[in-house]
């Protein structure tokens, strides 16, 4: 990695300290707290789902709910870690291009010998970095409600539920490299990619629930995202959707490139 | 970092031929072809939404251009342009970096970027300059971040300072410090690139001056030869009664008025005419007053505006 690259990530990074707590921190104490309750819901909840219609189960990931890491995954893993870190991902790598452009600091930036690329690649990895360090505390926070509530969470299944989100949170973080290279208006970016995010979702959660209409799953990277806290994280699809990651990035770095940098 | 001898240098610093910028229908900057010296302060002028902004962004490839071309230091703008900015240090308009970092950490990284170990000058700057690089930017007024993004800019000692508005929000104590580091910098070999709206300062400071009009060039002259070939105000007072009528015959004499004894008029071109027309006549004073920048400015604009 150059010291360019690195420079711009360390400084990315100290800039965004505070998003380590901010998101971090809700998302780790709310999987902490669903953990911690499952002991004393375990029965009802069981009872419940017995009740609800099989697709409805399918569609949200919901099987059984026998045990906590089936619950932490319905409850978290399956909807709001993704749609969440999915957001912080882009809202991160927007800060470092189209943010930037607005405080006007891009226009300083590149007045030093640094190209548009690297500038892109930094912002990429320094998400990279925020993503995995954010989920890192989540997961942590996850483990002590469970090992204060002697919930029986396992660490490395817990540790795979996380981890799986941040391939899939990373293609939106590509994506608004993409959406920088055609604006730089941050509100722009971040809505463009968040409705792209929560349209994948819909389009997965319709997919699964009508098997009809199961082959527009492939539109949305959701169809790849699984269910790692019990099946194990999917080699093949983490690295499918991290190339993807990577090749949006690209793809926006190019464009970044191409485009006019207004005053 | 040593910086070429003007007379070693052949290549001008900056080159540009025919730039055009076109932003869909409209213009930004049409045919701009100038080139700059080494060791040379060259002021751009220029109303508002005129294109100097413009140009200098196409310059620093912020911006692409729709035609022509610029070289710097013989490197094409575009696809040499990271080259380019190595040897260059730029204060973009209305500076800005965000409101939570110091200029100080905003300075760091800017010597990492450029591979300089240490801050270089800044701290001298900082002293003299009266700036603080402590304090998140966002705390500072315009005047105290512009003095954080005059330093940004030469800390590194740069071939070629490109400018735009510069002393915006500067204290006058603050502008004189300015024009002496613009006036240092061009004895240093440093090529300067000014947009200014301030016509004293860039009348006091630049070398040769471009007049921007609609996205075009309209002039390029040297600062004294476009004071020079302006337009001098001349006020004869007559001890006698007689009106001066062979002023009016006389090529490049213009606008004669007379209110009493005294006489104003305007002449084009050398006095030698007039001294001896009045030769004739008991001149008891005589005052010939050189324009300032601002009216050659607006005379440039009043003629174009009269095509």
């Amino acid at each position: 990695m150059s010291s360019q690259v690195a420079a711009l990530i360390a400084t990315h990074l100290s800039d965004r300290r505070r998003s380590l707590l901010a998101w971090g921190l809700p998302i780790g104490l709310m999987s902490a707290f669903i953990v911690a309750i499952f002991p004393s819901v375990e029965d009802s909840i069981s009872k419940a789902i017995e009740g609800y219609p099989e697709g409805l189960k399918e569609a949200f990931g919901i099987g059984q709910l026998s045990n906590v890491e089936q619950y932490l995954q319905a409850e978290m893993l399956s909807l709001i870690v993704p749609l969440a870190a999915g957001y912080l991902a882009v809202r991160a790598v927007a800060s470092g291009l189209s943010g930037a452009a607005e405080s006007g600091r891009l226009d300083v930036l590149l007045s030093a010998p640094v190209s548009r690329p690297r500038l892109c690649a930094a912002g990429f990895l320094a998400t990279a970095v925020e993503l995995a360090a954010v989920l890192a505390l989540g997961w942590l926070l996850t483990m002590l409600g469970s090992a204060l509530a002697s919930a029986g969470l396992g660490a490395s299944p817990a540790a795979a539920g996380f981890a799986n989100v941040w391939p899939l949170a990373m293609l939106f973080a590509g994506l608004g490299i993409v959406a920088c290279g055609f604006s730089l208006r941050t509100s722009v970016v971040t809505g463009a990619v968040a409705g792209v995010l929560v349209a994948m979702y819909v389009i997965d959660l319709v997919g699964k629930l009508d098997s009809g209409l199961s082959g527009i799953r492939y539109a949305s990277v959701f169809r790849y995202y699984g269910n790692a806290i019990e099946d194990g994280i999917d080699p093949l699809a983490f690295a499918g959707v991290t190339a993807a990651a990577i090749g949006l990035a690209a793809l926006g770095a190019w464009l970044f490139e191409r485009r006019d940098i207004s005053a | 970092m040593s910086v070429p001898s003007p007379t070693m240098s052949a290549m001008p610093v900056i080159e540009t031929e025919g730039l055009t910028k076109l932003y869909g229908r409209h213009r930004g900057i049409e045919g701009v072809t100038i080139a700059v010296e080494a060791g040379e302060v060259f002021g751009f002028l220029g109303p508002n939404g005129a294109g100097k902004t413009t140009t200098i962004r196409t310059l620093l490839d912020l911006i692409h251009p729709s035609a022509g071309r610029a070289l710097l230091f013989g490197l094409d703008s575009q696809r040499e342009s990271v080259a380019i900015r190595s040897r260059l240090g730029n204060l973009p308009g209305d500076f800005g970096y965000g409101r939570e970092a110091t200029g100080r950490e905003a300075l760091r990284l800017l010597a990492r970027l450029r591979g300089i170990d240490g801050l270089g000058r800044a701290e001298a700057l900082a002293q003299r300059f009266r700036a603080d690089l402590d304090r998140p930017l966002g705390q500072l007024s315009r005047g105290n971040r512009q003095k954080v993004g005059l330093i940004l800019a030469t800390f590194h000692e740069p071939e070629l300072l490109i400018l735009d508005e510069p002393t915006g929000g500067l204290d006058p104590l603050m502008q004189e410090e300015f024009l002496a580091l613009v006036a240092e910098e061009r004895e240093r070999g440093c090529a300067v690139f000014i947009s200014s709206h301030d016509l004293d300062e860039v009348q006091r400071v630049c070398d040769r001056v471009g007049i921007v009009r609609n996205g075009r060039l309209i002039a390029v002259e040297r600062m004294a030869d476009l004071l020079g070939k302006a337009r001098r105000k001349v006020t004869i007072r007559l001890g006698d009664s007689e009106p001066p009528l062979e002023l009016g015959e006389l090529a490049g004499v213009s606008e004669i008025e007379r209110d009493g004894d005294l006489v104003s008029f305007k002449v084009a071109g050398e006095l030698d005419p007039v001294v001896k027309a009045l030769a004739a006549h008991r001149v008891l004073d005589l005052e010939a007053v050189h324009p300032t920048l601002e009216e050659v400015f607006l005379g440039y604009y009043r003629e174009e505006e009269d095509e």
